[in-house]
């Protein structure tokens, strides 16, 4: 096991207090960092898009429950990875939860192992998730610099139309289409026409 | 319960029916025993036979007089006529001259006739057949005759004249004899007392002719001393003496007497038994003998003149001859003697023996046991009663018990993912300490504090396990109902804690309001818990379908009207029809779809238990309803 500290905090949320002090020490022990939640309610006030990590949620709390909590965190600014903990099985909750994209659903009597494995799951997908996010960001941050026309040129670029091809096509100027080349590929900071479609195909399939 | 009570009320009915009949009968008994003695079945109508008692002798000795009642009385018993007895005596005694016996012929002529006579009984007693016993034959020659004879060694009279038959009696000297030698086997000497009479000197020829076939015991014949000197001579007698009394109408100075009034002198001065001939002798101080029976031989007597009257003809009636007496004893005289009475021979009658308690009060007993009787009956009828009931009781408790039970272990089961989910809460909790504590003593310097405090949560956790199995399993064991005092808000909190589990899962929110106000109740936590639990779980039912934010349960506890308590459980449900309100609380009686329709019912059973009640109501301002249960207040001090 190995502790990924860097990989983010784990956020528990039960309203058995507890069952709330053993996992977090349990979690504390494998050295994660850990910060604890009574209720979902007090966490979702609490949720903020720096905030790096999974939650570990209690399935039943009264007022805000753990499918409940799953939903408003998936539509909130930080859609972090859920496992959730259940006092005991319960199929169609698990179905629902799972469906919505819990990492997993384990019961509170879960071998440690497992829970450490789903905990680890959680944390890997939250950073590759944020990873992605983030790289999503840094596209449209580059993309979002293109001018309507050079995003014209673009596309038959990639599509591997030539100069002249684009001109008559978009009845401008084969110099035109040139400079608007030479723009873009500054703007995307791109050397080559092979590394443009790369990235074109990256940002597309966003 | 209807069918027990049409059953009580039975068997209640027939207690009293039988005591009633015993009654009656008891009622009927005692007046028919009236109404026999005084009711002969008789034709009033008929001519009464008309029957002259011709006595010999005077009439004013014991023997006769004990001989007279007894012909009559067998003469009435279960008469068909009516009997009319005329009574006559020529006294040969005094008056045995011829002259004096023709004016007695011409005095009983102008009396009676031969048609309006039935039947003559003649009593000759002793050799008076020549007055008494022909007298009739020669007054009333068409009139039958029957006599009855004591001692006589002849056949009194020709029997082949018309119209007589009778019955002789001899003494039975023998007899006598046999029982002195058996009754008190040390006797050497026999005193015989005797008269001077002639019958008197009949009755000693016959003893000495008797003793003079017994060897071994000396005869002395104290015949001529004069009665007045025997009561001090007879004080003074060797022990293996005893005295035997022959007849003794007139001793040697010609006094006359009346043997019975003879003992009765006697008696007291004797140191030896004195044994007699006759039974009328005994009862004056005699010890007894075999003796002429004389009211069996009146009874035989009557029961000769009876088939005569009713038309026998004495010829063809054979006389009979009696030679063997009756051995009869003074009860009081075997006691004084110190005779034991196992040697009495078989068929001996013992007279004067002390009324036993029956015989002197056999009615007041008879009664007394009638009432006694009467009183065990009722008594036993409603002990029996009482224990059927109790009985059925008993059985009823058993069932609402074992009911209740089910009922509770059905509502556990409906519980029990809720159950699960609460003992699971603290298990996991240990098991993930547990983990953290392995993990920590891995290390190189474990941190003892914080494994501290984590076997604190661990037994903290395990307590919390422990109570959500209690508390299932108070409400899963089967036990008897057990009223004790009981703070009714401990009993609500507790059970909410209970269904709290399920009410989360429900998301019904649970709202308890109580006050201090609240008595002392007497009653079952467990069977009250149940009731509130069945209450509070069909209100969560009953809201089943209703917005989540609507599912409110009040359970409010108040002070009834009477010092009781009252506690509330109001949904905010789909309620009930309106006409279901006592239907409710019918066993199988339910709305849902998958219930057994038992909770109410059981609630209900249960509540009545505590002598409380449970009834339903809608609410009067939401859609849903509200069961309310009463309990009386504690009626002691604690």
């Amino acid at each position: 096991m190995t502790p990924l500290a860097s990989a983010g905090n784990v956020f528990i949320v039960d309203d058995d207090v507890s069952y709330l002090r053993s996992v977090s020490r349990l979690l504390t022990a494998t050295g994660h960092t850990v910060r604890t939640f009574d209720s979902g309610t007090a966490f979702l006030s609490q949720l903020a898009p720096d905030m790096i990590g999974c939650v570990l949620a209690d399935l039943k709390m009264p007022g805000l429950n753990g499918l409940e909590l799953q939903a408003a965190l998936a539509r909130s600014v930080n859609p972090l990875p859920v496992v959730f903990l259940s006092a005991q099985g319960d199929i169609p909750a698990t179905v629902q939860a799972m469906r919505a994209g819990a990492e997993d659903f384990l019961t509170k009597l879960t071998p440690k192992e497992k829970l450490l494995e789903a905990i680890q799951r959680a944390l890997a997908r939250a950073a590759q998730e944020r990873a992605g996010r983030r790289r999503r960001q840094e596209l449209q941050q580059l993309f979002s610099q293109l001018t309507q026309r050079e995003c014209e040129v673009l596309v038959q670029v990639v599509r591997g139309q030539m100069n002249k091809e684009i001109a008559d096509d978009l009845a401008i100027h084969i110099r035109t289409v040139k400079l608007h080349r030479t723009n873009l590929t500054r703007k995307l900071k791109v050397q080559s026409v092979a590394e443009l479609t790369r990235l074109y195909e990256e940002f597309s399939q966003l | 319960m209807k069918f027990l009570k049409t059953k009580k009320t039975i068997s209640a009915l027939a207690v009293r029916r039988g005591i009633f009949l015993l009654l009656v009968l008891l009622w009927s008994w005692m007046s028919q025993r009236h109404v026999f003695a005084q009711n002969l079945p008789v034709h009033p109508g008929a001519r009464p036979k008309r029957v002259l008692m011709l006595f010999g002798d005077a009439k004013d000795s014991a023997g006769i007089l004990t001989l007279e009642q007894a012909v009559r009385a067998e003469l009435q018993k279960d008469a068909t006529h009516r009997l009319e007895f005329f009574s006559e005596s020529l006294d040969v005694t005094h008056f045995a001259d011829e002259q004096h016996i023709a004016e007695f012929k011409h005095f009983l002529r102008s009396r009676y006739n031969e048609t309006n006579l039935d039947l003559v009984v003649a009593f000759p007693i002793q050799r008076n057949y020549r007055t008494a016993g022909e007298l009739p034959d020669e007054l009333f020659p068409k009139v039958p005759v029957v006599f009855v004879s004591i001692n006589e060694m002849e056949i009194p009279f020709e029997i082949s004249k018309l119209g007589v038959t009778g019955i002789v009696q001899r003494h039975d000297l023998s007899g006598t004899l046999n029982l002195i030698r058996k009754l008190q086997p040390n006797t050497r000497r026999i005193v015989v007392l005797g008269g001077h009479s002639e019958v008197d000197r009949a009755t000693l020829a016959e003893i000495q002719g008797v003793a003079k076939s017994l060897e071994g015991m000396q005869f002395e014949y104290w015949t001529n001393r004069p009665a007045l000197e025997l009561p001090p001579a007879v004080s003074q007698l060797p022990p293996d003496t005893v005295l035997l009394l022959s007849s003794i109408q007139r001793d040697v100075a010609g006094q006359r007497f009346y043997l019975s009034e003879f003992i009765k002198t006697l008696a007291p001065k004797a140191n030896v038994p004195i044994y007699v001939l006759a039974s009328a002798s005994i009862g004056s101080g005699a010890l007894g003998g075999a003796v002429v029976n004389l009211e069996e031989l009146g009874h035989r007597t009557g029961q000769l003149a009876k088939r005569v009257l009713a038309g026998a003809n004495p010829e063809s009636v054979p006389i009979e001859v009696q030679t063997t007496g009756t051995p009869m004893f003074d009860w009081r005289e075997l006691r004084r003697w110190h005779i034991n009475e196992n040697l009495l021979p078989a068929g001996s009658v013992v007279l004067y023996r002390p009324d036993t308690l029956w015989g002197q009060h056999r009615q007041v007993i008879l009664i007394s046991f009638g009432v006694f009787l009467a009183q065990a009956l009722t008594i036993t009828g409603l002990l029996a009663q009482r224990r059927q009931r109790r009985r059925a009781e008993e059985k009823i408790l058993t069932q609402r018990t074992e009911l209740a039970h089910l009922t509770r272990v059905s509502t556990v089961g409906q519980m029990t993912s809720a159950l699960t989910h609460e003992l699971n809460q603290p298990l996991g909790a240990i098991l993930r300490n547990t983990d953290t504590a392995e993990i920590l003593l891995q290390k190189a310097a474990p941190d003892l504090h914080e494994l501290r405090a984590i076997l604190a949560d661990i037994r903290k956790d395990d307590e919390r396990a422990g109570r959500v199995i209690d508390r299932m399993r108070s409400l899963l064991k089967r036990r008897n109902l057990e009223l004790r005092p009981l703070v009714l808000t401990d009993v609500l909190t507790e059970t909410l804690a209970l269904a709290a589990p399920d009410a989360q899962r429900r998301l019904v929110v649970l709202n308890l309001k109580t006050t201090d106000e609240l008595p002392l109740v007497r009653g079952d936590r467990v069977h009250l818990q149940q009731v509130l639990l069945n209450l509070i779980l069909n209100g969560m039912d009953a809201m089943a379908g209703i917005a989540k934010a609507q599912r409110q349960l009040l359970i409010q506890a108040t002070v009834a009207a009477d010092g009781g308590a009252e506690v509330a459980v109001s949904d905010a449900g789909t309620g009930f029809p309106a006409d279901n309100c006592d239907r409710l609380f019918k066993p199988f009686y339910t709305t849902k779809p998958d219930g057994m329709g038992m909770g109410l019912a059981i609630s209900k059973t249960i509540m009545e238990a505590h002598g409380g009640k449970i009834w339903a109501a809608k609410n009067p301002s939401t859609n849903g309803a509200t069961f309310t249960f009463y309990l009386p207040a504690y009626p002691g001090n604690v």
